[in-house]
Order: C-alpha cells, then sequence, then structure tokens
C-alpha cells in the first residue's frame, strides 16, 4: 500500500520494470490473448520519476474540457433564454 | 504469492458475502430499469401503469442504495485490512453489521416488492427519495433504519481497527486507503445524522400511526440533508478505487498522495451543508438560504477537479512508462483490452459529462429550467450509474480474484460488458438531457398528454424515446454479462497467484502532506460548524412556520363528495349567469372562486 517503501514496491532498472514476472499469472499468454486483468506493469518499458514527469497530455485534456464547458456556458444562454419561454426567477 | 484471501481469510468471507448480495440487488434492480425504460417510452407495457412506481421504487433502493452500500463496505472492509496489514479487530463484529444490513435490506425489499401483490396489505411505492407526504408501510422505514444502523457498526469496525493500528504505529502516517475510508465513514455519520431523525422520529411513528401528521417540508429537508452527500457516499468507493487502484492498472503510480488527501478531507467538510440545493423550489424555504446552498456547492467543484488532475496525470504517468508519446497519442499506450481499466477510465470519461449536467442542476436560476425533468435522471445515470456503478463492476474483475482466488472467467466478456455499458449510457443519458430540456417529466409512468405535445428543436420525442428504450436495453444486457462472468469466477477452482495486487508507491509521497490533514477529529469539528452554519436557521424557520409535526395528511389525499358538494353549493349563489350565458366556463369559476374566498 502507499506508506510502504518505494524501494520494495518499483524495480529501479527498466528491464526489471518491464517484468515482475512473479506477480502475473500466465505472461506467456499476454501476447496472445491480450492484456491479464490488473497486468499494465507489464508493458512498461522506463521508469519516469517524480521530478522527470511533466504531465502536459493532462495539461491538454483539461483545457479541452475547460473549452467543452465554456462553450456549453455560452449555449445554454440560447437554450434558456431564447428557446423557450421566460422561466420564472426569483 | 499469497493474495489478500490467504492473508485475510476470514475479512475474504465478509468481502464476498457484501459483494453477493450488491450484485443480486444489481440484477434485480437492473431488470427492473428495464421494464420502466420500456415502459415510459411506450415500447412495451408488461406492466399496470400503477406498479410503475412500485418498480420504480425497487429499481432506486436497490441500485442506489444496496447495490452501491453493500460494495462499499465490501471495498471498505478490504481496504482495511489491506492497508492496516492487520485483521479486523473482532470478526464477529464485522459479521453483525453485515447481518443487520442484510436484515434491513430484505425487510425494505419484502416491504416494496408486495405492492405487486394486491393480496398483502403492505406497500411502499414512495421511491428512493423516501420522505413525505408520500407514506410507506413501517417495514420499510424500519428496514432502513436497521441497513443505516449496519453501516454505523461497520464505521465502528474500522475505526477499532484504526485505532488498535495507532496503538502500535503512533508516529506513522495513516495509509492512504484507510485514511480514504475513515474520511467518508466521518462525513458518513455527520450526514446520516439527518435521515436518521426524519426516519425515527417522524416517519416511523407516522406510519405506525402513533402520530397523525408530520411536516413534510421538514422530512423533506432532513432528507436532502442526507440526500446529497450520500452521492458521495456512492462516490468515495469509486474515488478510492480511481486513486489507488487505476493509476496501478495504467502501469503507472498515484501523482500525489497528499493531494488525494486534501480532496477527501474536502469532501468531509463540503458534503452536507449543500443538500437546500435539491430543494431550490421548494416553497417555505427563504431564497437567501438557497442561495448559500448554491455557494456551499460550486465549491464541491473543487474536489472534484482535483481528482480529474491528479487521477488523470496519475494515467498519464502510467502511459509515458509504457512508452506514450506526444500530447494525446500518449492515450493510445494505456491498456485499453483490460476490462478493470477500460471500465474504470470510461467511468471516469463519463463523469466529466455529468460534471456539466450537474453543473447545470446546481445553478439557481438554470436548475428551475430543468427540475423535476428527465434532466435529472439523465444527470445521476452518468454519476451514480456509471461514474459509480461501472467503476464498481470494473473493479471487480481486479477486485474478485484477490477475495475469491479465483482468475476471471473470461477478459473479453468482462471488456465487452463495459463498453456495452458506456455505450448504452451514452445513448439513454443523452437522450434523458435532451427530453428534460423540453420538459419531459421525470417519475411519470406516461409521459404522454393529450393535445399536447413536446416541441423538440433538433431530433423528435420519438427519436429521444427509441434511444432511452435501447439504452436501456443495452445497459440490462452489460448487466447480465457482467453477473454471468462474476458468477462463473465464482465457481472456478482456485489458484496460487490470481491477480497482480500489489499497488505501487505514488510518485509524491504522504510524507510531503502536511500534518494537519491526518487529524480526524479537526476536520469532524469544522465539518459539524459547517453544518451547523448552513442548516440551523433554515431548520428553525420551517418548524416555526408549521411546527414539528406540520398538519397535512397522508398523500394520495382521499377527496370527500360531501366536502366537494358543499363548497359547490355555497358557491352556487355567487356564479354570475351573465357570465356563464356568455360560455366562459373558465371565467365563470373564477369569479365564483374569487367571491367564495371573499365570502370567507
Amino acid at each position: 500500500m502507499a506508506a510502504e517503501p518505494e524501494s520494495e514496491e518499483m524495480p529501479t532498472s527498466a528491464g526489471e520494470g518491464a517484468g515482475d514476472g512473479a506477480s502475473i499469472p500466465d505472461t506467456e499468454s499476454i501476447d496472445d490473448e491480450g492484456y491479464v486483468i490488473g497486468s499494465g506493469r507489464a508493458g512498461v518499458v522506463r521508469q519516469i520519476d517524480h521530478d522527470d514527469f511533466d504531465p502536459i497530455g493532462t495539461l491538454v485534456l483539461i483545457a479541452i474540457y475547460m473549452a467543452i464547458v465554456g462553450a456549453m456556458w455560452i449555449f445554454m444562454y440560447f437554450v434558456e433564454f431564447l428557446g423557450g419561454d421566460l422561466t420564472v426567477i426569483g | 504469492m499469497a493474495t489478500f484471501v490467504d492473508r485475510y481469510p476470514d475479512e475474504a468471507k465478509v468481502v464476498q458475502a457484501s459483494f453477493a448480495v450488491a450484485f443480486i440487488a444489481l440484477g434485480i434492480g437492473a431488470f427492473f430499469g428495464l421494464i420502466q425504460a420500456l415502459h415510459r417510452t411506450n415500447i412495451l407495457r408488461v406492466i399496470d401503469s400503477v406498479d410503475y412506481y412500485t418498480l420504480l421504487t425497487a429499481h432506486g433502493v436497490l441500485l442506489a442504495l444496496v447495490f452501491t452500500i453493500f460494495f462499499l463496505v465490501g471495498v471498505f472492509t478490504w481496504a482495511i485490512a489491506k492497508g492496516f496489514e492487520r485483521p479486523l479487530p473482532d470478526i464477529r463484529l464485522t459479521w453483525a453489521w453485515f447481518g443487520l444490513m442484510t436484515t434491513g435490506t430484505v425487510l425494505t425489499a419484502v416491504a416494496i416488492l408486495a405492492g405487486l401483490v394486491p393480496e398483502i396489505p403492505m406497500s411502499a411505492d414512495v421511491l428512493y427519495t423516501f420522505y413525505a407526504p408520500l407514506e410507506a408501510h413501517p417495514a420499510f422505514y424500519i428496514g432502513l433504519a436497521m441497513f443505516i444502523v449496519g453501516t454505523w457498526m461497520a464505521g465502528a469496525d474500522w475505526f477499532l481497527a484504526y485505532r488498535d493500528w495507532r496503538g502500535d504505529n503512533p508516529d506513522e502516517r495513516i495509509p492512504l486507503q484507510p485514511f480514504m475510508v475513515l474520511t467518508t465513514m466521518i462525513m458518513w455519520y455527520v450526514s446520516t445524522l439527518g435521515v436518521a431523525v426524519a426516519v425515527v422520529f417522524f416517519l416511523i411513528p407516522w406510519s405506525l400511526g402513533l402520530i397523525e401528521t408530520v411536516n413534510p417540508l421538514l422530512t423533506r429537508t432532513l432528507f436532502w440533508y442526507f440526500g446529497h452527500p450520500v452521492v458521495y457516499f456512492w462516490l468515495m468507493p469509486a474515488y478510492l478505487l480511481w486513486y489507488t487502484v487505476l493509476p496501478k492498472l495504467a502501469g503507472g503510480r498515484l501523482f500525489s498522495d497528499p493531494l488525494a488527501r486534501v480532496v477527501f478531507v474536502l469532501f468531509v467538510l463540503l458534503s452536507t451543508p449543500v443538500g437546500i440545493h435539491h430543494q431550490y423550489v421548494d416553497p417555505g424555504i427563504a431564497e437567501g438560504f438557497k442561495f448559500i446552498a448554491m455557494t456551499n456547492t460550486m465549491f464541491l467543484l473543487l474536489p472534484s477537479l482535483l481528482t480529474a488532475f491528479t487521477v488523470v496525470a496519475s494515467v498519464e504517468h502510467g502511459a509515458r512508462q509504457r512508452g506514450g508519446e506526444g500530447y494525446l497519442s500518449w492515450l493510445g499506450a494505456l491498456p485499453w483490452r483490460d476490462p478493470a481499466f477500460a471500465g474504470m477510465a470510461l467511468a471516469g470519461l463519463m463523469f466529466a459529462a455529468g460534471g456539466f449536467s450537474g453543473m447545470v442542476n446546481a445553478g439557481m436560476n438554470i436548475n428551475y429550467l430543468v427540475h423535476n425533468t428527465l434532466w435529472v435522471p439523465g444527470h445521476f445515470h452518468m454519476t451514480v450509474g456509471t461514474a459509480v456503478a461501472l467503476t464498481m463492476m470494473a473493479g471487480t474483475y481486479w477486485l474478485l480474484p484477490q477475495i475469491t482466488g479465483k482468475t476471471v472467467y473470461s477478459r473479453p466478456i468482462g471488456l465487452f460488458q463495459v463498453v456495452l455499458w458506456f455505450i448504452g449510457m451514452v445513448f439513454m443519458s443523452n437522450a434523458m438531457h435532451r427530453g428534460g430540456l423540453l420538459g419531459i417529466p421525470r417519475r411519470t409512468a406516461e409521459p404522454q398528454y393529450q393535445n399536447f405535445d413536446f416541441a423538440a428543436a433538433v431530433g423528435s420525442v420519438g427519436e429521444i424515446r427509441m434511444q432511452i428504450a435501447f439504452g436501456g436495453l443495452l445497459l440490462f444486457l452489460s448487466v447480465v454479462f457482467f453477473l454471468f462472468n462474476v458468477a462463473a469466477t465464482w465457481a472456478e477452482d482456485r489458484v496460487d497467484t490470481p491477480v497482480d495486487d500489489t499497488i505501487p508507491a505514488p510518485l509524491s509521497p504522504p510524507s510531503g502532506a502536511p500534518l494537519i490533514l491526518d487529524n480526524l477529529a479537526l476536520w469532524t469539528g469544522i465539518a459539524v460548524v459547517l453544518v451547523v452554519l448552513a442548516y440551523t436557521l433554515p431548520l428553525a424557520s420551517i418548524v416555526t412556520d408549521s411546527g414539528l409535526l406540520g398538519s397535512s395528511p397522508g398523500f394520495p389525499v382521499a377527496i370527500s363528495l360531501e366536502a366537494l358538494a358543499e363548497a359547490a353549493a355555497s358557491a352556487l349563489p355567487h356564479v354570475s349567469l351573465d357570465a356563464a350565458a356568455g360560455l366562459r366556463p373558465l371565467d365563470v369559476a373564477a369569479e365564483a372562486a374569487e367571491t367564495l374566498e371573499v365570502s370567507r
């Protein structure tokens, strides 16, 4: 769990990171049948630490989300005030 | 390599039992959902429209309360034992709360379903929002009270486990998963107080005939005092899985442990003093109180947006470690063929869309546009119906092997099932939102009216109905596949290593989190103060207006013909013959009513 020391959980070299085969039930089947459930670590090709990680993709997704919220906020004006009769406020 | 069931066999049995009850409720509730979707869209009507409300109540209670909360107690029991690395303090206490919750559930379900059998003098067609003036059989309320008390005992069980752990580890940070469990339970204790008062002091005595009337606005307000935090109670196990399991499934690590703690503390503080935003159109509550509730609600966007950032960044970390590149193409490097990952990721995507309609619900002025329309079920089928339910189903594919020691029967069926749920919900929920904008009401067996058509700017009402029915069918099929996969998994033989159950350490460790975040007593205190500030004046005003017990009879109101005839007779002398001769019946009636009012 989160409180466990990092060294026990995360292999240090990329080679080990791709494996950790002991905890994956059937490594042979991964290529043939797709992913065994919970074996996302089996596809790891490199280790990225805190300081090396720049979540630029997250920024892009959140920017897209905000753009949609903004567009819908403008669209709402047409739905609420121009699309129907006046609504009672207050 | 040993997994959960090998390390904590007793706890694993409780988790298995909780999941079993949850999945039975899911199967029954989903079946009723299909019947309703076909009924209200007029595709296929196999039940009487009067029975629609019985099934609607069962659908809401079995899915929104039983499925979600039984799954929650299972996940939380797993998280406490795994996180504290020790068995629960006394397994008899654990079985006691499970037994009480299950007994309460059976009692409530029987009270609801007896409504389908006319020979049994029992009914509880009060919907999941069970406030007055709708009145249920006492067994319904008593069962619910037992269910809630069971969850309180479960919380006590987990806090006792925390006390034991703290005794041995006086200076350590609370492990993240147990931290999430404990904060969620604090929120639950604060918020269930309202519904407990409503049920124990008003609804049970009223349904037993000990008191004649209740104050409907008071029971409504007490229900919504609990009715909004309960949605976070459903959501928190999903958040627990998104924060601690999803990054691992993606091949990465949680981006920030301190940020996760901040989010759960914010939910303790902000979940409860917002319930009045469900009552924007209730007369009897001053606008100012509603405005305060709206402001508090908008603050609740903060932890959800923090979650969007942290969880997406953690998933991106997994994608980058798996070789993902670029601004968006890293998404392709994620393990989309793993049903546990794909289901949770799609659930998160749907939750983002649910956020859009949630913001509309939360705004006082635009809420009037959609209040009590089909928009609202459209919204909560995205949130509790997908963000929570789909995460729970997807999480099952990773958790079930740990608590049974068996590998999942079929990964492809699992993947097909979670994608089918997502597609079904896109159809149904989108159409419900659009229908709501046209003014189509919710909670209605036959939303068709004579001499009136809902006007659609885009598409048609018929097309919206078809989408709702089709989506509902896909959702039901998805549940069938899910339950088949779960049952087939359960029937398998045990293996040594059914799943990779390790959870990697966060990128930003808990040591970076301010110590004050772990001060549970402080956050409880502040949460109580906020609730007192938000609710004292509105409740005082409601009680001052019409008393603790009000004066409203139960509904549906029986109209006495005698009283009607008397009123008509006394109004007759005031009817203007001129108006009557002029064939203006509305004017006649209005005039008569006016003079009657004056003559009183």
